[in-house]
């Protein structure tokens, strides 16, 4: 690989991103990258007044690909007008239909996409994605004639209404496999274990009005996992001839995303969702160039020859786990804003050799100050942190006795020393948690639980039937390997023997087998975090819904599902807001998690670079980022003291 | 001929040792618990289901294993799990370049520092120079590379800011790091080099050679030097694999994009078919090494009879 000189910004994007495809793109550093190479509908900018810490809140605007859109009076039908000089880095222009091809290409369920629920909201989308059809359904039929292996280009696609459905018997039900109605489910579908009898209108004047057509989905064409299947059907179509297909799914004419023109787009939701415009703002959201998947494939689209992007800035060159260097688009609407020509993205995984960097001017922005070194940086001016949306908490298996009694969960959370792990453990100027979501989002006040409290928590230890930790069996905390993690855990384990009279032992994982661990419910209390997709408690509270895949906990409450259920439709601001309070209170009375403290963002940004302003979402778009040409001395002094 | 049958009896060992490694490491990732699709987000049923079937995780194990093999027998690795964007084998090809880069530039630097210091060691034994050297190669060999590295970056990166502190893409960042590669290695070559040296020198055939009126510097170059590097030799294969092995934790305190840090990454994210691959190269990079070395015997010493 030969040399490459330096660009005019470089920065630190910490991990190595997975893809470039927006559609299956999960984590901030594929999101910084993604934001600059695509542009979605809306975008987020500093946009409003400044809140009480001085910061310029990020909000969704009509400065993206659309210039101007509408609600109607429900907050159901989005209207948006995609603004006339939006081009493709190819020049084609960009048009409703490529949104529509694109979104449709999100919640696709071939595309796995894991973001997929963020468009959960728009009608039908949910049922396009998971398969949940029924008989009587309009649907649309993947015929098994597809030029490559990839998903797209698509094989004839034939648009009819499901007849009959015909599943598998449940697990340990009586039911013969013969349904008149009921719901497929994706796996069901994808596996190849329904029947799907569809009937189709013939348009020819020479032919029957209808035509009928059982179907099975396989990936290979072989239908061996549907025999047994035919032969306990009893009903009235002819299974004689099942034609293998790749997919029947929910129309797509029937969600509610409608071209109205090559500028218009129209978007119908469930229910009022008061946050759609950040989802649509959001990076999975942003749209793909139909022709360059289709002719390049889903891993080779991404290649710096192929891709065709819409954003400030185009892919000149990707290095594995080095860097992706991005330049100037010249076909961006806003082109003349984007003062940066050239952008390395770096990917150094280790948070010293990237401060390094930082300190002899390789960089301008570092992202991932080590935290060790935070005490001695925040004093320097070039530090730019302030509170951001995320949590750090303990899950608990409330699966586990003796952690099944709330009380015991209780009396936990009440001897932790939450004040005294932020001074003296991470340092940083994160700020001690009583509750799950961070505060700062607008129009939610949280619940604010009460904090140390060593005689409560005996108290409440001694109602659970265990005065002064008799009788309770050790607890274990679980965490992933890594200092921090280790330095937290050993102040809790400190404060429960010395407040409750609780043993307690650590056990500390790998990354993988950690995840694998909590996947499995294979612990007593483990080390969390979670960061906000979207300033909105939803982004928070929603995980731990009865039996949500992040939930994790073996906690559920039914009126916490249904106050989450309910905000999700609920038109007022208020009451909706006043929902998300009812529901973290009742998830922090129950205390499924043990809230620690809440982040701030850490990043260490050149003096001499602008436009780069601490948020509440820790979120900076590289294209409003502008360099003043004098001042650009090196500073690698870390001992220096400003106070 | 005789060459021939030597060459052809090692592929056979190396295609029997390939198999066996990618067995053995095929059944031991996934032994372990975690996988390539656990993440810190929860897949939900569906996703995970379309993605297994993508990888075809879904496949009874035997199968993967036979469908793995056969793909790996055309050269083959599947794509990356978790730099989806590419193949193992785009991935490995990037990598690679880099590796041999840092490996060839770090090996030059331990040759020529360690048999300069040990030729000069032999020649003015217990001088200063010879005990200085030998200290320098003690020292070489007992720090660790990341302690090395850490020293070095201090030094040379914020102290005298002569080189950049990490990265790859300009000749000056890979001096640092190639130096912290290659000093261990220098100092065992310049240990073996002084060892065998003194023993040349104190045969006949130099007395000879310096009876006959030839310079210091032609006996030393002409004569001593051929002899005394057969242990050099032998030592290169070792040499190689901990060249190879040492890079992983340079990579990653130096930035560098080369086998090591794709190896590492692979192994932590579970990303078994990039694991796969790299372990793959690791085998038979080693087992060429080996085998060059061993070829080298004869040519430098016709005593050497090859089998």
């Amino acid at each position: 690989m030969g040399t490459l000189p330096r660009a005019d910004f470089v920065f630190n994007n910490g991990a190595e991103i997975k893809t470039m495809d927006p559609a299956v793109a999960t984590g901030s550093p594929e999101g910084r990258v993604i934001n600059a190479l695509f542009e979605g509908l809306l975008r987020s900018m500093p946009a409003g007044e400044p809140d009480s810490l001085g910061r310029i809140p990020m909000k969704p605007v009509a400065r993206g690909m659309a210039d101007r859109f509408t609600v109607n009076a429900e907050g159901t039908v989005y209207r948006f007008h995609i603004r006339e000089d939006a081009r493709w880095t190819n020049g084609d222009p960009v048009t409703a239909t490529d949104f529509a091809w694109s979104w449709m290409r999100f919640l696709h369920p071939e595309t796995a996409s894991e973001y997929n629920y963020q468009l959960f909201y728009v009608r039908g989308a949910e049922k396009f994605n998971t398969v949940q059809l029924a008989v009587g359904d309009k649907v649309e039929v993947e015929l098994a004639d597809r030029k490559t292996p990839e998903l797209f280009p698509r094989g004839t696609i034939r648009r009819g209404i499901l007849r009959e459905l015909i599943l598998p018997p449940k697990e340990g039900s009586e039911d013969t496999g013969h349904k008149e109605t009921g719901s497929a489910d994706a796996v069901e579908a994808i596996s190849g274990k329904a029947i799907f009898v569809v009937e189709f209108q013939n348009e020819s004047s020479n032919t029957p009005a209808t035509e009928t057509i059982a179907y099975a989905v396989s990936a290979d064409g072989s239908l061996a996992g549907i025999d047994e299947l035919k032969q306990s059907y009893t009903g009235d179509y002819s299974l004689s001839n099942i034609q293998p297909c790749k997919h029947v799914l929910y129309d797509f004419n029937e969600v509610g995303i409608r071209v109205i023109s090559s500028q218009d787009l129209e978007v119908t939701l469930n229910s009022a969702t008061a946050f759609f415009p950040e989802l649509v703002a959001f990076y999975p959201l942003h749209p793909v160039h139909r022709r360059c998947v289709e002719q390049y494939g889903a891993r080779r689209f991404t290649k710096a020859e192929n891709i065709v992007t819409n954003g400030p800035f185009r892919l000149k060159e990707r290095r594995i786990r080095d860097r992706v260097r991005l330049i100037k688009n010249e076909h961006y609407w806003n082109a003349a804003e984007v003062e940066l020509e050239s952008i390395d993205v770096m990917s150094i995984q280790s948070e010293t050799t990237s401060l390094n960097m930082y300190l002899t001017g390789q960089l301008d922005w570092d992202t991932t100050p080590p935290n060790t070194m935070i005490p001695v940086l925040k004093k320097r001016n070039d530090f730019v942190s302030t509170p951001f949306l995320a949590s750090y908490f303990y899950r608990v298996n409330t699966a586990k006795p003796p952690l099944n009694n709330p009380l015991v969960r209780r009396a936990l959370n009440l001897a932790i020393d939450k004040l005294s792990i932020v001074d003296n453990v991470v340092k940083g100027g994160q700020t001690p948690a009583n509750s799950f979501v961070p505060p700062g989002m607008i129009g939610y006040e949280g619940y604010q639980g009460s904090g140390y409290d060593v005689k409560l928590a005996r108290q409440l230890l001694a109602e659970a039937g265990y005065p002064n930790g008799k009788g309770l069996p050790q607890i274990e905390i679980l965490y992933n390997t890594a200092d921090s993690h280790r330095d937290i855990a050993e102040v809790i384990q400190q404060d429960w023997k010395k407040n409750l009279g609780i043993n307690v032992v650590l056990r500390n994982l790998e990354w993988g087998s950690f995840l694998d661990s909590l996947r499995m419910g294979d612990y007593m209390v483990a080390r969390s975090g979670w960061i906000g997709d979207y300033p909105d408690p939803n982004t928070f509270l929603d995980m731990f819904v009865t039996g949500g895949p992040n939930n994790q906990t073996n906690w559920g409450n039914v009126k916490y599902d249904n106050n989450i259920e309910m905000a999700k439709s609920e038109a007022d601001p208020a009451t909706r807001m006043q929902l998300f309070v009812e529901a973290e209170t009742i998830l922090m009375e129950e205390q499924a998690i043990l809230p620690i403290y809440f982040y701030v963002s850490k990043n260490m940004v050149r003096p001499r670079i602008q436009g780069f302003h601490a948020n509440l979402q820790d979120v900076h778009p590289l294209h409003l980022i502008k360099i003043r040409r004098e001042g650009s001395a090196v500073d690698n002094s870390i001992s220096e003291d400003t106070n | 001929m005789q060459l021939l049958v030597f060459l052809l009896r090692r592929l056979g060992w190396m295609l029997i040792t390939v198999w066996v490694v990618f067995t053995l490491s095929f059944f031991l990732m996934r032994a372990i618990p975690g996988g390539p699709l656990n993440g810190e987000r929860v897949l939900s049923e569906s996703v995970r289901a379309q993605l297994e079937q993508r990888y075809n995780l879904d496949d009874p194990l035997f199968v993967q294993y036979t469908t793995h093999l056969w793909n790996t027998i055309c050269f083959d690795f599947g794509p990356s799990y978790k730099l989806q964007d590419f193949t193992v084998n785009e991935v490995l090809a990037q990598g690679f370049p880099v590796s041999a880069a840092l490996g060839i530039l770090g090996m030059t630097f331990a040759i020529l520092l360690g048999m300069t210091a040990g030729v000069v060691s032999a020649v003015r034994r217990t001088s200063i120079y010879d005990f200085s050297f030998m200290l320098l190669a003690t020292l070489g060999i007992a720090i660790p590379s990341f302690v090395l590295a850490s020293m070095a970056i201090v030094l040379f990166v914020f102290y005298f800011q002569i080189f950049p502190a990490a990265g790859w893409g300009e000749l000056k960042q890979i001096v640092l790091p190639a130096m912290c590669l290659g000093a261990p290695f220098a100092g065992y070559i310049a240990r073996l080099t002084r060892t065998g040296m003194l023993e040349i020198l104190s045969n006949d055939f130099i007395r000879t050679a310096y009876a006959k009126g030839l310079s210091t510097q032609t006996v030393i170059l002409r004569h001593a030097l051929r002899g005394s590097i057969l242990p050099v030799v032998s030592y290169l294969g070792p040499a190689c694999a901990g060249i190879l092995t040492g890079s992983l934790v340079l990579e990653k305190i130096f930035a560098i994009p080369g086998m090591g840090s794709h190896f590492i990454e692979a192994a932590l994210q579970r990303d078994f078919t990039l694991g796969m691959g790299a372990l793959l190269t690791y085998t038979v990079l080693l087992y060429v090494m080996n085998t060059l070395v061993d070829l080298s015997y004869c040519i430098i010493d016709p005593r050497v009879v090859l089998e």
